[in-house]
């Protein structure tokens, strides 16, 4: 069976990307399911989250450029998870020239060769709208939005979802969108009705846990640690334990 | 722009678009929009300078431009696909049709990947179409711009004004 290929997408920064990417994945990994991460961002944040801190790691730049398979640059970072870092070469996709009508269509081609025994692919999109995203977004049908809850944010959706509507049209399919409440913190008013406005939108399309702001998440990444390794149990770890299961059985708002 | 009415603490609202799907009413400022009419006439471009492809990439046979509405959620989005050759012999039916987009939506949608050979002219007609519509609080993108165009809009320095983006750039 083909592994279902996710990317985790917003080009606005800050909104909870790599903490999604990092612990949502390590989540499904420790509930069984065999996952692969790749870092597709050229500031390598997510392999930092995770506790790769070699900058010179080769990793999805290599198979990009097609000097190497995915298979060959799995890192194993977890039990059941596999991370692909980003590598020092990643920006330079950014700035092929030669070829540019192909440059879209990398990770597909890449990820359709794979033919490892995976049950997800997760993609940690950088901020950004320029040709990694068009990657990610020609390689997958299924979209998960990190979202924070105020306004520019709002605003920052709404440009995204002018992208995608041209992909769509460009590309002649429909993606499988999800949101995910991220940062969220339930006693400001203003998160509330952020969230009552994306609801509006996109009813039956975010994920039922909204992951609440906590010391805990922003500290992990520093210590290379999930929220599962550093602080099990807690409120953060409880979050993300829910929002995989939410993932894995549909359960949305 | 849209508006929450209600106590929220969210004034406008970004996502109005994704659900308004009637017809935007066509209350443009003809003073405005007549700005564009004027700057936009072909007279007012000085010699045109031709960025050409291969002559064997240039299809002359082609229609001149596909111009179509999306109703793409609220705003009435017009679309409108570059030609492959877009020179100041095309300039004036190009205009027309911008013109006649401009008017009858608050958005407009520029599909650049097909063009192989543009000249000054159209790039300025762009540029002023581009500046019009922010007067106008309207919005035009040009979307997938060819190598060439983007060859072209850098080496005028026009690039960053049009708002296109080479890593973008020929993906279809």
């Amino acid at each position: 069976m083909r592994p279902r290929i996710v990317a985790v997408l917003n080009q606005k920064g800050g909104v909870g990307k790599t903490t999604t990417s990092a612990n949502l994945t390590h989540a499904l990994a420790r509930m069984g399911k065999k996952v692969i991460v790749i870092d597709l961002d050229p500031q390598c944040h997510l392999a930092v989250a995770l506790g790769m801190v070699d900058s010179q790691q080769a990793g999805i730049d290599q198979v990009l450029f097609g000097h190497s398979t995915l298979a060959q640059q799995l890192l194993p970072v977890r039990e059941n998870l596999h991370l692909v870092a980003a590598g020092p070469r990643l920006q330079e996709i950014e700035q092929l020239s030669k070829g540019a009508s192909h440059r879209g269509d990398l990770l597909r081609k890449a990820l359709k060769a794979n033919d490892s025994d995976q049950d997800f692919i997760f993609i940690d999109c950088p901020p950004s709208s320029g040709i990694l995203v068009a990657n990610a977004l020609l390689a997958t049908d299924e979209l998960l939005v990190p979202m924070t809850s105020d306004f520019l944010a709002l605003q920052g959706l709404s440009h995204l979802m002018g992208t995608l509507k041209k992909f769509e049209t460009a590309l002649n399919k429909k993606y499988r969108l999800q949101l995910v409440m991220s940062r969220y913190n339930p006693a400001r008013r203003l998160s509330r009705d952020v969230l009552d406005t994306i609801k509006k939108y996109f009813p039956g399309q975010i994920l039922a846990t909204p992951i609440r702001e906590t010391a805990a998440l922003a500290e992990c990444p520093s210590f290379g640690k999930t929220i599962f390794e550093y602080r099990s149990g807690w409120r953060s770890a409880q979050d993300f334990e829910a929002l995989a299961a939410d993932f894995l059985a549909g359960r949305v708002m | 722009m849209a508006e929450n009415e209600d106590e929220s603490l969210i004034g406008y609202d970004p996502l109005a678009w994704l659900h308004e799907t009637s017809e935007q009413e066509q209350d443009t400022s003809s003073a405005a929009t007549e700005s564009f009419a004027t700057n936009g006439d072909e007279e007012q471009y000085p010699e045109a300078e031709v960025v050409t492809a291969d002559p064997d990439d240039v299809c002359e046979d082609e229609p001149a431009f596909v111009d179509q509405t999306v109703s793409a959620g609220s705003e009435r989005a017009q679309q409108i696909v570059l030609d492959s050759v877009q020179t100041i012999q095309n300039v004036a039916e190009l205009h027309e049709h911008l013109l006649h987009a401009l008017n009858h939506g608050n958005k407009i949608d520029i599909d650049a990947s097909a063009v192989t050979m543009i000249d000054t002219a159209t790039l300025q007609l762009l540029l002023v179409l581009k500046q019009t519509a922010i007067n106008l609080q309207k919005q035009v993108t040009i979307d997938f711009p060819s190598e060439r165009f983007m060859e072209a809009a850098e080496l005028l320095g026009l690039a960053e004004m049009l708002e296109v983006d080479q890593a973008a750039a020929g993906f279809f």
